[in-house]
């Protein structure tokens, strides 16, 4: 029944991301990039996809691997800033908590670049177009965290984020931030799940709720095992407050992660008790492992009719499509032929 | 010939001079020879030891920049940024102390990781922490290779230049220095010898002026004892007095022809001196 009323508001939209998912790249074409000699070929073959003439007016002696990141980056911002403007409703403020994410790194940036002084223009030029809210250029005023929330962040969707980082010590150092940030993404995933929870209608509902379990556990895992080396900064205490509180690991295994997983062997023994991430860490590459489980997330959620989530699975494949295709591009500047193969394709 | 020696007064203690500067010159000449080729037995040591740094470090220079872009695959671009700012101390220090070979002070720079300054662990906690590590473990051998490949470029082009001097020094004591010094002891010698025979040739000529002068006077003594014979005789023939007369002028004669020969011998004496000097 849910299905009913969908198209009302968020037929075109569907329908519009349904287009966008069938241009994604998929495995044959990847074949071909790879099969690529220099950079100019890598554009010729690209040119017949989705991504058209997206490199047309740079020259070969200019055209460098940042530059094809660059492009396709804000071909994938432009058409998604398209879908954001003809959204209405709950599918807006959906798509506004997509946001969110990108809002707070944007906010660590800003922060980080404004303890040391740099050039405002600087920094705005490398924070995340989707992260762009008006009053980020004035984020550089502040010198400490009170300061910071009452003047600039209080007016953001990312206020009520900042709740519990206030009993941390008020000054801002690299440190803090990085704790800071962490905080707050874990803040925000669990806002996103109570919005999805409340808001969003089945089958949707069950989609992102599943995407925002992976990206908790990942980040849980991500932390667990880079705070490893740095003990002494982050205790127990506060890893348990940095570790999200949602995911498949939540709560069990987060305890665990937080008290008991001193070394490596331990947070692996913890893992092994959760089925989804068993041996995650027999393969090499951790980070490539949870790339082909989000992207094999992302195919998935397309098999739903009538799902807002279909737009975030698209968003999450072109990010990683243009991951895939820099990495591709890399592989092919340095003439490293043999690790090209690692990107990620499920289409 | 004469153009090539150096401009000195033929004197004896010039050539005692002039043959001691040839010792020193052959000495030194030797000494810097040998200089020269511990020099170049370090540099060609040094220069192997560059190709081999260079060779390796177009290898360890791709694995770092791969690692680079595992980093950015991971992370997103930001990251750069991220950790350009968190760093505050310098991990990794660079110092200098100098080495002597054959005289010759060469930098040599040295690398030194202070493991307990880590200003960015944080970065990438909840994203690609591990890869951020990693190219930092990689890049930190990439400018351990670096320091070690600048010290031997450095200590490679002041040998370079040392090695050029010496060689010059070397050059010019052996085609300059030696050859004019003995060409001046050559010119010392013969000037020396023109003097001689100069020497001997006056003394010949005073000998001789000495034997026409004492012929002179023996003939004038002859004539005068002849004209008192004649004298004599001429008294004899006329007194009848023959023995007496006869024994006289032989008596006179006798010592004049001793003290003749007396001054010969002297001469030949003293010109034999002479010579011998």
């Amino acid at each position: 029944m849910e299905g009913i009323f969908f198209n009302i508001d968020n037929g075109f939209i569907e329908g519009v991301v349904r287009g966008f998912r069938n241009g994604l790249l998929t495995t044959n074409q990847y074949l071909n990039l790879t099969q690529c000699d220099n950079l100019d070929d890598l554009k010729l073959q690209l040119s017949s996809t989705d991504y058209g003439n997206f490199l047309s007016n740079v020259s070969s002696e200019a055209l460098t691997t940042s530059i094809i990141q660059e492009r396709a980056s804000n071909k994938l911002y432009q058409e998604f800033q398209y879908i954001r403007d003809q959204s209405s409703g709950n599918t807006k403020t959906f798509l506004d908590y997509v946001t969110y994410g990108y809002m707070i790194d944007n906010v660590a940036l800003m922060i980080t670049g404004t303890i040391h002084e740099r050039d405002k223009a600087e920094i705005l030029s490398r924070c995340h177009p989707l992260g762009w809210f008006d009053t980020l250029p004035t984020l550089t005023v502040a010198t400490d965290l009170e300061s910071l929330y009452q003047t600039v962040l209080v007016d953001t969707p990312l206020a009520p984020y900042f709740r519990d980082c206030f009993n941390t010590s008020d000054e801002l150092d690299d440190v803090n931030i990085e704790i800071i940030r962490n905080k707050l993404y874990r803040a925000y995933l669990q806002d996103f799940y109570d919005f999805v929870t409340t808001e969003i209608p089945e089958p949707a509902r069950m989609i992102v709720q599943e995407m925002l379990d992976f990206e908790a556990d990942r980040r849980a895992i991500n932390i667990a095992l880079n705070s490893l080396q740095s003990s002494d900064v982050i205790t127990s205490e506060l890893k348990r407050e940095l570790l999200p509180s949602i995911g498949k690991l939540y709560p069990t295994m987060t305890e665990q992660m937080a008290t008991q997983a001193t070394d490596f062997d331990s947070l692996k023994s913890i893992l092994n008790n959760v089925h989804e991430y068993r041996g995650i860490f027999e393969t090499k590459n951790i980070e490539d492992q949870f790339y082909k489980i989000e992207m094999e997330m992302c195919r998935d959620a397309f098999t739903q009719q009538f799902t807002v989530s279909a737009i975030w699975a698209w968003l999450k494949s072109r990010e990683q499509e243009v991951r895939n295709i820099t990495w591709i591009a890399e592989c092919i500047a340095q003439n490293q032929r043999e690790r090209i193969n690692n990107y990620i394709s499920v289409y | 010939m004469s153009a090539n020696r150096e401009q000195v007064f033929p004197t004896r203690m010039t050539l005692g001079l002039m043959k001691s500067k040839l010792k020193g010159a052959n000495q030194g000449h030797s000494l810097l020879k040998r200089k020269s080729e511990a020099l170049t037995k370090r540099f060609r040591e040094i220069t192997k030891r560059i190709d081999e740094s260079k060779r390796r470090m177009g290898t360890v220079m791709q694995t770092a920049s791969f690692s680079l872009a595992e980093v950015t695959y991971a992370t997103g671009e930001n990251i750069a940024y991220q950790i350009q700012e968190s760093v505050a101390n310098a991990r990794f220090k660079v110092g200098t102390r100098t080495e002597n070979v054959s005289g010759v002070y060469l930098p040599l720079f040295e690398s030194s990781i202070d493991s307990v300054i880590n200003d960015f662990k944080l970065t990438g906690l909840g994203r690609g922490g591990q890869q951020v590590q990693r190219a930092k473990n990689i890049y930190t051998k990439v400018v351990e290779s670096l320091v070690h490949l600048a010290s031997l470029q450095t200590a490679f082009v002041i040998l370079d230049e040392v090695i050029k001097v010496t060689n010059r020094r070397v050059n010019a004591i052996e085609h300059v220095i030696i050859p004019r010094t003995e060409n001046t002891i050559a010119y010392i010698n013969s000037e020396l010898d023109e003097l001689d025979r100069e020497e001997f040739y006056r003394l010949k000529k005073v000998q001789e002026k000495k034997q026409k002068k004492s012929a002179a006077l023996d003939a004038e003594l002859k004539a005068k004892a002849l004209n008192a014979a004649n004298k004599l005789e001429v008294e004899n023939t006329d007194s009848g007095i023959d023995a007496s007369g006869t024994g006289g002028p032989i008596n006179e004669e006798l010592p004049s022809t001793t003290s003749h020969t007396q001054a010969g011998q002297d001469l030949v004496t003293e010109r034999e001196d002479d010579v011998i000097f």
